[in-house]
């Protein structure tokens, strides 16, 4: 624990990254308890209002306060994109160490399942999905999980061969451990650390899908005020009030810019080639 | 002769990828609920019509023929009809019509990502450390951080409706004007570009920095060779390969962002039939371009290992 965040402190890019995330998480679960604007109620008279003191991310065409939408928005697309990758990272990590650890069929079956998903777009590979189980919040985390599954499976599956010949996991298969306490004991806690930056950078990387999907129309349907959806709403207006759009996806970027600079400090932590150099 | 070998090997690899990936998509469409009749027609169409219909699209056969029939539809280029987004107009029509406005975005989106990455990468790796380093890195972590789509917005906003330099919706195609197609697609190719730019900027700057490590820099430098020399001759020669395994890896996100971008600028590609077939639920064009999508990247990565196989023959043992 204290080298993580000795590493953090001496890398001002993944010191950046731990700020803006914390932030980015701090406005999304306080921001609409201290927001007075209501998420629902519709103001008429207030109808794409330029952003303003009281309201600074504008007015949307229902008179409503675009900015609690987004942080309660940001709270639906994070939660879809962490839903999805925690499935993925799951299924995927199962996958790719039995895959690694075992081997012959059960290596080169699952693995060349695995190719064919990552041989498709992943955007297409999400949309395909959403067409096949129809719409909505579910679905959408399905389809990230999808995307996700053979990332996880071919990290878990290389770094499994690489380690199952070290000394330490031999040692424990002749002391006659169970092939299942094997690879939780000794095998998983040496592969997580890249895992875990994976799954970082995929939560970032599937909020884009969510709010890809939900732009289209194909993701999260309104009224749920998911990010994409709040997106497509500033679409229909956006050459009369490009704030909606263009604020909405501000905020978007600056957190996902803070999540992928972390998870760039942690990968440079993970990586022992360039922990070496450092020290 | 080892690197013949080699390639044969790949392209059935391919084809044997293809096969299955087409045999998934046609299985995974036809285990959806509903009936393609019933949404071609309407709820209250004629049971004389459904039928009619379901022998005209081959539905009432055995599903396995189904598929063989599909196979060897797509063999002869004849993909069936479009169901209910362009009543009876072939799909294979509807494809010619769109491949090059995508495959044109495409390729510009990727010139435009090189460009920009080579000189991001190479001021970042020569001033590593240093101000230029920071701003270049930057950046790259921003370009993966937009969404796409959103980036889209941003570039209309500014370059279309408030300086006016370029077109803010549809576009040219490049059978029509190429000049016109490269005006109209330059906005829609630079979204697409900048988070692979990002990307390619990131790996060529790591592999610049390990590269200028080496010891034979150290050697040809003592040679008295001159530093921009062994930069360009020795170090980014060195540097290019890696370079171009990452264009390849990144052909699904490309694609991925294509999809959104072709909607947000009313770009008539195939992203964008896809799309609209999945709102008009016309199965057999959502196939159809999930099969265009699977053999574009698969093409793409072969020809992109063959590049590899050529700059560096020890990939092929």
């Amino acid at each position: 624990m204290r080298r993580i965040w000795q590493s953090i402190r001496s890398n001002s890019m993944a010191m950046a990254g731990l700020i803006i995330t914390s932030l980015f998480l701090l406005s999304i679960v306080l921001g609409p308890i201290l927001i007075p604007h209501s998420l629902t109620a519709t103001a008429y008279d207030r109808i794409l209002e330029a952003p303003s003191l009281a309201h600074p991310f504008g007015t949307d065409s229902y008179g409503r306060d675009v900015l609690v939408r987004v942080l309660y928005g940001a709270r639906i697309s994070l939660g879809i994109s962490i839903t999805g990758v925690t499935l993925a990272a799951v299924l995927g990590t199962l996958i790719g160490m039995a895959a690694g650890y075992i081997g012959r069929f059960y290596d080169s079956a699952p693995m060349r399942v695995m190719d064919l998903l990552f041989a498709f777009p992943a955007f297409v590979l999400a949309l395909f999905l959403m067409v096949i189980l129809g719409f909505g919040v579910a679905n959408v985390a399905l389809a990230i999980a999808l995307v996700y599954v053979p990332i996880f499976a071919r990290l878990a599956r290389n770094m499994t061969v690489t380690i199952k010949s070290e000394p330490y996991v031999q040692a424990a298969r002749l002391q006659g451990q169970s092939t299942i306490r094997l690879l939780c004991r000794e095998l998983l806690p040496n592969i997580s650390a890249p895992l875990l930056v994976q799954a970082g950078v995929g939560i970032a990387f599937g909020v884009i899908i969510e709010s890809g999907l939900s732009f289209l129309g194909l993701g999260v349907q309104p009224p749920t005020p998911s990010l994409g959806v709040i997106m497509a709403d500033g679409q229909e207006y956006f050459r009369r009030a490009p704030w909606v759009l263009t604020l909405t996806g501000l905020f978007v970027s600056a957190g996902l810019l803070g999540i992928n600079l972390l998870g760039d400090g942690f990968r440079d932590l993970a990586d022992p080639r360039l922990r070496k150099r450092t020290s | 002769m080892k690197i013949l070998q080699y390639i044969l090997l790949r392209v059935s690899g391919v084809l044997l990828t293809t096969l299955v990936g087409a045999a998934v998509v046609f299985f995974a469409m036809q285990a959806m609920p509903g009936d393609p009749a019933l949404s071609a027609l309407g709820e209250h169409a004629s049971p004389e019509a459904i039928a009619r219909f379901r022998a005209e699209h081959h539905l009432d056969a055995p599903l396995a023929q189904q598929f063989l029939h599909w196979l060897w539809g797509i063999m002869s280029a004849d993909l069936g009809q479009s169901m209910t987004l362009a009543s009876d107009v072939p799909i294979s029509h509807l494809l010619v019509a769109r491949i090059p406005n995508t495959v044109f975005i495409g390729i510009y989106a990727i010139l435009l990502a090189l460009m920009l990455a080579m000189t991001m990468g190479t001021i970042a790796a020569i001033k590593h450390g240093k101000a230029p380093d920071t701003i270049a890195t930057s950046f790259a972590v921003l370009g993966v951080s937009m969404p796409d789509f959103w980036l889209g917005f941003v570039l209309i906003l500014v370059f279309a409706l408030t300086l006016g330099l370029f077109p803010a919706y549809g576009f040219e195609s490049p059978l029509v004007s190429f000049a016109g197609a490269l005006h109209s697609g330059f906005l829609p190719a630079l979204a697409v570009a900048a988070p692979m730019a990002a990307v390619f900027a990131r790996t060529l700057r790591s592999a610049l920095l390990e590269n200028m490590r080496k010891d034979y820099v150290t050697v040809a430098r003592s040679f008295g060779f001159s530093r921009s020399f062994v930069f360009w001759n020795y170090i980014f020669r060195n540097s290019i390969i890696a370079f171009v395994v990452i264009v390849g890896l990144q052909v699904r996100y490309l694609l991925g962002g294509v999809v959104v971008i072709e909607r947000v600028f009313g770009i008539p590609g195939i992203g964008s039939l896809m799309v609209d077939a999945a709102f008009a639920r016309d199965y057999a064009v959502v196939q159809a371009c999930a099969i265009v999508f699977l053999v574009t990247v698969l093409v793409v990565n072969l020809v992109v290992d063959i590049v590899c196989a050529l700059l560096d023959p020890k990939r092929t043992r």
